[in-house]
This record gives structure tokens, C-alpha cells and sequence, in this order.
């Protein structure tokens, strides 16, 4: 069924963890870029803290859409409002989505959201829009260290490629076998981070 | 060491009340449908009388159902595109279709049984058994493709469905028809073999629902680390009053005790536990829809 995939672009994000130093600016940038409305967020900083007082460490998570190369919202998407697209991006069509909130449901990231004005299904799309245009999705720009790199996976000399040729990485929640495209490199193991909090709402 | 968390998001309910009541309609649906063909489709005579109530709870409930997903979506005018744009791997563009071809073989089945051309009764009602048998299924399926949720993603939901369906339907079914025998018919008297009859059936149905129920949770306290938050979630959590007061001992556990102890075993008691029953299988819709996606994913 699916079509053999001749693109040259896979984009994908690089998230240096050791460079965060949760201030928060991507996802200011990142509601101010895509107009994301009041208590709503595509792009947010988990933050953690460990150790008893005075050994006490902040960590930071900086969480978005992964933009998966076997996405579960595409596969359940009843309108296929949402889709991959050749570059990798998974986009929503906001005039095919009904608002049915099975995607929401079905994402092992939680990165969906209801948007409440238009009542329709979003999320990061990496600044798609942006992109298009050969300009930088809002959060790597506003990222003051640096942390956040983005660019095209299938291109070996790209700054993505390089540093995940050089790095050990790791992705969200790799037993969901989603094939995520935001690589973190660095930090504590994510999964130490992912499962705190777990049993509060 | 201690670890808190500091911050994080959480952007909101997806299904919810809504989606969960949607569920237990279907499910009434599907289970009183069946039951009418007991007698229309299969010829056993003494379930004569529940033929007709039955298509009639069906239609409408299956009527019902729909605006409740209407309700839940955010742009119900674009409901359209489910029969437009077709996404064979969803299950919802199954239950688009399946949601419009039930009702309508609903209706086409009553249509002949009130007319009394019992061949085409017949041929409709075992049309419509694997529709009714989908219809509620599906549903099923669109909580196991929640990949996201553990509680949702296991291959036993789409059965746990369709036998607490069959459970939610006799039990209706019995109510029903105490009713219309009490007030609605010319003798004004409750048929009392054929209740004992459908408690027997009721009986033997929540055993087996008590079964899949005890598969579906016990698992989860030797699976991975989120299966056994959403276990303790259900046993001793927040949805423990839901889960193990309402759904299991007041839903199935008190039910059982008067349907199969003897002293216990009269029309009033079956009536109550029938009630019990009912709203056990609504609390059990909403722990599976509610409770599987309480607990936060990051």
C-alpha cells in the first residue's frame, strides 16, 4: 500500500540536553509563531528535580511532536486529516479534520491538542510553513544555546546527520515503535525523566 | 533519591463521558438486537415475545447513539468526509459505515417482523447478527488502535465489548419487558418463566464477563511499568470506588449472588439486579474510556 519514498528530505530535530537550560523560550516562540491558543502548547520543557537538599539538580526535557516515521496517528486518522508527508513531516489538513480527537487519543506523546477556537486537531509540525520557505522552525531560532538543531536526516553532511553520527541518542518512548525523528542527545536517560509524575493529573 | 516533577503539560481529555456513553448505547444496541433474533432468527419459540421490543430498543438506541458522537467531535458539519475520505486502517471509517448499515437493516428487519413475513425476518435477522456483532465490535477496535493507553491497547477489549454488550442487553431487555408487562399489556402481568429464563442466560454471560475482566486486569500487574499504574489506578487509585465498588461488586458480583441463590431468586431481586446491572456496565465504560487515559503520557 504505502508508496516507496524517493524524497531526498527527511527532516528531523537534534535536542542537546546538556544545553538546555529550561528557560522556556521555545515554547514562547513556539505560541507566538503558530498563534497557539490559551492552555494549549505544541512545544513545552518537562522539568524534573532529583536528589535530597542540598544535592538537588533541575533536568530539563523539552517535549514536541516527534514527527514519527511509522506515525499511529496516521494510521487511525478516520478522514486522513493527517498524513505524512514526502518531507517527513506529519501534518494535519485543517479543513479535513473533523475533531475527533482519535489521534490525540492513540499518540504516545501527548502532543496533540484541540485547538479551542478553531476546534480542530494540532500539533508541531515543525514550523512547516517556515520551513517551506528555507527558514528555521521558530524554537531552534529562539533557542539562546543553541540546543535545539534541525535539518535534513537524509543528508550525511547536514548538522543533524553529523551529530547524530557522532552522538549517542536517545528518542521518547522507542518501545511505542514509532520511529520518533527528535533525537536527544545527552542528559539523563529519558526514561527517567518521562515516568515522573506518573499518577498525577 | 527524590524525584519530583517540576513541570509539565497536559493538554487536555481526549475521548471522555461522551465517547463512553456513545459505547454503552451501542452496546445495549447490539445486545437487544440479538436477543430479538433468538426468536425471529433462530425459532426458539419462548423468546417469542422479546422479537419485537428488542428491534424496537435497537433502532432507537442505535438512533441515539450517533449524536452523542456528534456531540464529542469539534466539527460535526465536516461528519461527511467519513464517507468520502476513507481510511481503511481506522477504525472509525469502519464504524461510518457500519453505523449507517445497522440501523437501516434494523428497521428493514422490524419493518418485516411487524408485518408478519417471518422468511424475511429471518434473512434480515441473520444479516443483521454480524452487523450487531460489528457495530459494537468496532468499537472495541477503536479503543485497542489507542496505542497510547495500555488499558485500550490489548487484543482482549473488542471481546470484553461485545460480552458486556450482551450483559447491558439482557438485562435491558429483562426491564423492559417487566415493564410492558406490568402496565403496557392486556393482562397486566409479569411473564415470570420468561424473566427466569433471561436471568439464567444473564448469569451465565456476567461469569464470563467476570472472566475476560479479571484476564484483562490481572495481566496488567505483571506486564510493563505504565500497565501497572493503570492496574493500581483501578484497584486502589482515584477509579477504585468506580471500578471495583460500582462495576464489579455492584454491577456483576451482587447480580450474580441473586440471579443464582436460590432464596434470593424472585422477580423483585431479578428486577433489582438487573437495574444494578445496567448501571455497572455504564460505570464499566466509563473506567475502561475515562480511567485508560487518566494518567498523564509524559
Amino acid at each position: 500500500m504505502k508508496k516507496e519514498n524517493h524524497s531526498s528530505v527527511r527532516y528531523g530535530m537534534v535536542i542537546d540536553l546538556r544545553r538546555c537550560i529550561g528557560c522556556h523560550s521555545c515554547s514562547v516562540a513556539c505560541k507566538n509563531e503558530n498563534e497557539v491558543p490559551l492552555g494549549v502548547w505544541r512545544s513545552w520543557v518537562k522539568q524534573i528535580e532529583r536528589g535530597t537538599y542540598p544535592q538537588v539538580r533541575k533536568f530539563f526535557l523539552p517535549l514536541l511532536c516527534n514527527n514519527c516515521e511509522r506515525p499511529i496517528c496516521t494510521t487511525v486518522c478516520p478522514v486522513i486529516a493527517t498524513y505524512k508527508r514526502e518531507d517527513g513531516i506529519v501534518h494535519i489538513d485543517p479543513h479535513r479534520c473533523i475533531g475527533c480527537r482519535y489521534c490525540m487519543a492513540a499518540c504516545p506523546y501527548g502532543v496533540r491538542y484541540i485547538n479551542p477556537i478553531k476546534n480542530i486537531a494540532q500539533k508541531c509540525e515543525f514550523c512547516l510553513h517556515l520551513v517551506e520557505k528555507g527558514i528555521q522552525p521558530s524554537c531552534v531560532a529562539a533557542c539562546p544555546n543553541s540546543a535545539r538543531v534541525f535539518g535534513n536526516l537524509k543528508d550525511p553532511y547536514s548538522e543533524v546527520s553529523k551529530l547524530l553520527a557522532l552522538n549517542p541518542f536517545q528518542v521518547v518512548k522507542p518501545e511505542m515503535n514509532t520511529e520518533p525523528r527528535v533525537f536527544y542527545i545527552g542528559g539523563l536517560d529519558i526514561t527517567s525523566i518521562e515516568t515522573v509524575g506518573e499518577g498525577m493529573k | 533519591m527524590d524525584v519530583n516533577l517540576l513541570y509539565t503539560i497536559y493538554n487536555g481529555e481526549t475521548f471522555g463521558i461522551m465517547i463512553a456513553t456513545y459505547f454503552y448505547l451501542t452496546g445495549l444496541s447490539a445486545g437487544s438486537f440479538i436477543l430479538s433474533t433468538l426468536a425471529y432468527g433462530f425459532g426458539i419459540e419462548r423468546y417469542k415475545p422479546l422479537g419485537k421490543i428488542g428491534v424496537i430498543l435497537a433502532t432507537l438506541l442505535l438512533v441515539i447513539a450517533p449524536l452523542f458522537l456528534l456531540l464529542h467531535v469539534g466539527k460535526p458539519f465536516r461528519s461527511w468526509e467519513l464517507f468520502v475520505y476513507l481510511n481503511p486502517t481506522s477504525p472509525i471509517t469502519w464504524g461510518s459505515y457500519l453505523l449507517t448499515l445497522y440501523p437501516i437493516n434494523c428497521i428493514i428487519y422490524g419493518f418485516f417482523m411487524f408485518r408478519g413475513n417471518l422468511k424475511l425476518t429471518k434473512i434480515f435477522g441473520f444479516i443483521g447478527i454480524p452487523l450487531a456483532i460489528s457495530v459494537h465490535g468496532y468499537t472495541g477496535f477503536i479503543l485497542s488502535f489507542g496505542k497510547a493507553r495500555i488499558l485500550w491497547n490489548s487484543p482482549i477489549m473488542p471481546l470484553l465489548f461485545l460480552v458486556s454488550a450482551m450483559v447491558s442487553g439482557i438485562a435491558l431487555m429483562i426491564l423492559v419487558c417487566v415493564i410492558k408487562d406490568k402496565y403496557f399489556s392486556k393482562e397486566k402481568e409479569i411473564k415470570k418463566a420468561l424473566v427466569f429464563d433471561l436471568a439464567g442466560i444473564l448469569g451465565w454471560v456476567i461469569v464470563f464477563d467476570l472472566f475476560l475482566v479479571i484476564c484483562d486486569v490481572s495481566v496488567l500487574f505483571v506486564s510493563h511499568r505504565e500497565a501497572f499504574a493503570v492496574g493500581n489506578l483501578l484497584l486502589t487509585g482515584a477509579f477504585s470506588f468506580w471500578f471495583v465498588g460500582v462495576e464489579t461488586l455492584l454491577g456483576k458480583i451482587i447480580p450474580l449472588v441473586i440471579i443464582f441463590y436460590p432464596r434470593t431468586r424472585t422477580v423483585t431481586a431479578l428486577i433489582f439486579a438487573c437495574i444494578l446491572v445496567v448501571v455497572g456496565i455504564y460505570a464499566m465504560r466509563c473506567n475502561v474510556v475515562i480511567g485508560g487515559e487518566f494518567l498523564p503520557l509524559l
